[in-house]
């Protein structure tokens, strides 16, 4: 195992996770004010689709920014269901998924996608209309950082967007246990009545963060698809938005340590191509394919037992609809 | 101002015609979003009603209808207990695999007499699926862990696995290549019964009334609807609620495990990669539309099943992928959960 080789399976760990970590980035803010968005999954989805057909048309930035759009349209659907109407959080989000994973499929399927794409955009050439990959984002390595061993390849030989993320996941980390804002988003995840009976909008704070949560779920779809894999598939999410719910337990709820948690199981899944590459499990790479799952269960299943469940605590108002007594 | 009043209680009319209605508002939000993508929103729906109408496509409806009542059925047990089981599409393929494992014992090895066949495969598809679902529910029984994300994951290695199985050991040799299974026996399909739709119907109105009974009149059914209702009673109430968990939670798989039968003795007459299109995630729509009433789950599962039938005609007639049918299903399901809402809540305007 040469240096080139460990630092090659680190700059792909990064790559990969940097999916995990936006998505879970908005998604415990959810959670932290009470939220859980179990629609993750398919938001995701959604904004890989749509950020596929708005590159083509439109560029890179204005994808994200669609991507963004739609995801807070969608994070703005489930917080009229949970937060105004005080619907169970598990089957709204369970709707959004499928509803997500549906429109995905539909807009992206090549004869609707080519009617969409012309709608855009009518002077694309008919290759274009074809296409089956996105453009994917330039590479922008940064001088003399990108030459260190290890660290160089790992963080800094990336897109832009790797670069935000990364730089996103302290800064709100920072917010979130440092300001007055990440107080009340807290607060209200904790105990929403004494919130509520301090002064705190607990209906305005929810809507705010699901609208966070939708956004960084379309934008970790929009980057899985122009930063990761181009080429686009029904099912391009393929379980990772729960995946990415399941990491933020193994991550306390904190975007920090979700950094970690994130390139967790981005290293699990570049782990998955070498290993067949070393023609491990080539005759069956589905046991391979098992394992961000497995370890996904395994993990939450650890976390479970009694001690370490009292070093992190789930907020305790989480998935529980708040109501003022009238 | 609009508030909310809690309602004590609701009349069975009025909670079905707020279903009715956001059944409505479902076609109509669905034809919204499908104009605006361009769609001819005509043709889709008569299309979609075309199949309840010509009678071999109801009967196709009808057939691929089972093996979402059955997952539906286990479905209605688990979550009558409050255990939020996501994981039927998983569990209906334990099923198919457990089927398909008898199968091959008894052709390869000769283990089972040709006239148990199908009663073995019954039973291992039933256990099988049962297992898949005891694992989350051991796993929230014993150290707590929330059973929507293990149910999930389970969903993908139950697939994965049966991808496994067609694509190495259990691929046919004679098969071309292909990923597939070896064909089933006549013995060992539900041909030799009967017409499948038929036995399928049996069946599910057999499994039906078992849900209905269990509900009604055994112990452990009323242990499993107070475990739903609150957790904290059944304890104070002196309940054994981790048995009852565990077995409301092995029935409950089981059922969905009857589904993958279903889907590779009566429909395909072998196992094949992805079989199912989602039956399992659609059952969770069809318990919900009937509020885990086991005879209504048989209509509401035909009507699922004419979906599933009108979404290969609007790929031919209309080149529309089959994830219209998808979006159709999950405005369906929103619209249902907001059904929820009304039924809970009288909205009253007043004045502060």
């Amino acid at each position: 195992m040469s240096l080139e080789w460990v630092g090659s399976v680190l700059a792909g760990t990064t790559s990969v996770g940097v999916v995990y970590l936006l998505g879970s980035l908005g998604e415990i803010y959810a959670e932290r004010s009470g939220i859980l968005n179990l629609g993750l999954e398919g938001i995701m989805a959604l904004g890989a689709a749509t950020s596929f057909i708005t590159t083509i048309a439109w560029g890179h930035a204005v994808a994200f920014f669609v991507a963004g759009v739609l995801g807070i349209l969608m994070g703005l659907l489930l917080a009229f269901f949970t937060v105004s109407l005080r619907l169970n959080q598990i089957a709204v989000g369970l709707a959004i998924t499928m509803l997500g994973s549906g429109l995905s499929g539909f807009i992206a399927f090549p004869t609707t996608r080519k009617t969409i794409l012309r709608a855009l955009n009518p002077e694309l050439p008919s290759t274009a209309l074809e296409a089956q990959s996105a453009p994917m984002l330039p590479s922008a390595p940064l001088p003399f950082l990108k030459d260190v061993p290890i660290a160089g390849p790992m963080l800094f030989n990336h897109n832009p967007v790797v670069y935000v993320s990364l730089i996103l996941a302290p800064t709100m980390w920072f917010l979130l246990f440092r300001t007055s804002v990440g107080l009340k988003i807290r607060s209200v995840g904790e105990n929403p009545g004494m919130a509520d009976a301090l002064g705190i909008n607990v209906f305005r704070i929810r809507y705010l963060t699901c609208m966070l949560s939708g956004a960084f779920s379309a934008m970790a779809g929009a980057y899985l698809i122009l930063g990761f894999q181009p080429f686009w598939i029904e099912g391009i999410t393929g379980g990772r938005g729960f995946i990415t719910l399941s990491l933020i337990i193994l991550s306390a709820w904190s975007p920090l340590r979700a950094v970690f948690g994130s390139l967790l199981f981005g290293g699990i899944e570049v782990l998955q191509y070498r290993l067949q590459l070393f023609g491990f499990g080539a005759a069956s790479p589905q046991f391979v394919l098992m394992l961000p799952y497995a370890i996904a269960v395994i993990t939450l299943s650890l976390l479970s037992i009694e001690s370490f469940r009292k070093r992190i605590s789930a907020p305790a108002a989480l998935a529980k609809p708040y109501y003022r007594e009238e | 101002m609009f508030m909310l009043e809690r309602r004590m209680d609701i009349s069975r009319k009025a909670s079905s015609l707020f279903v009715l209605l956001s059944l409505l508002l479902a076609f109509f939000v669905t034809g919204l979003i499908f104009h605006l993508l361009g769609v001819d929103v005509a043709q889709f729906y008569s299309t979609i009603c075309n199949v309840f109408i010509t009678p071999a496509l109801l009967l196709q409806a009808v057939f691929r209808s089972i093996p979402i009542i059955l997952a539906s059925l286990g479905l209605v047990v688990a979550f009558r207990m409050g255990f939020w089981n996501i994981g039927a599409e998983g569990q209906i393929y334990l099923g198919m695999i457990a089927a398909t494992g008898i199968v091959i014992l008894h052709v390869s090895y000769g283990a089972i007499p040709a006239s148990l066949m199908l009663v073995a495969m019954g039973v291992a598809s039933f256990l099988a699926g049962g297992a898949w679902c005891l694992i989350p529910a051991s796993l929230k029984v014993r150290l707590g862990v929330n059973e929507v994300l293990t149910t999930l994951m389970l969903n993908y290695i139950a697939m994965l696995f049966t991808d496994y199985l067609v694509y190495g050991p259990w691929r046919d040799p004679e098969g071309w290549g292909f990923a597939l299974s070896i064909p089933f026996p006549e013995y060992a399909t539900l041909k030799y019964c009967g017409n499948p739709s038929t036995v399928g119907i049996v069946i599910s109105v057999a499994v039906a009334g078992f849900v209905y009974f269990l509900f009604k009149y055994t112990k452990l059914g009323f242990t499993l609807s107070v475990l739903g209702k609150s957790s904290d009673v059944a304890k104070y109430a002196g309940m054994q609620a981790g048995r009852a968990t565990l077995l409301g939670s092995i029935i409950s798989g089981g059922m969905a495990g009857l589904g993958g039968l279903y889907v590779v003795s009566g429909m395909m007459g072998r196992l094949r990669p992805r079989a199912s299109p989602g039956y399992g995630y659609t059952a969770i729509i069809v318990a919900m539309l009937v509020q885990l009433n086991p005879w209504l789950i048989l209509p509401a599962g035909v009507f699922f099943g004419g979906l599933l039938t009108a979404g290969d005609a609007l790929q031919s007639s209309l080149r529309l992928p089959f994830s219209a049918i998808t979006v159709f299903q999950s405005v369906i399901f929103l619209c249902i959960i907001l059904a929820e809402f009304f039924r809970r809540y009288r909205v009253v305007l007043r004045r502060l």
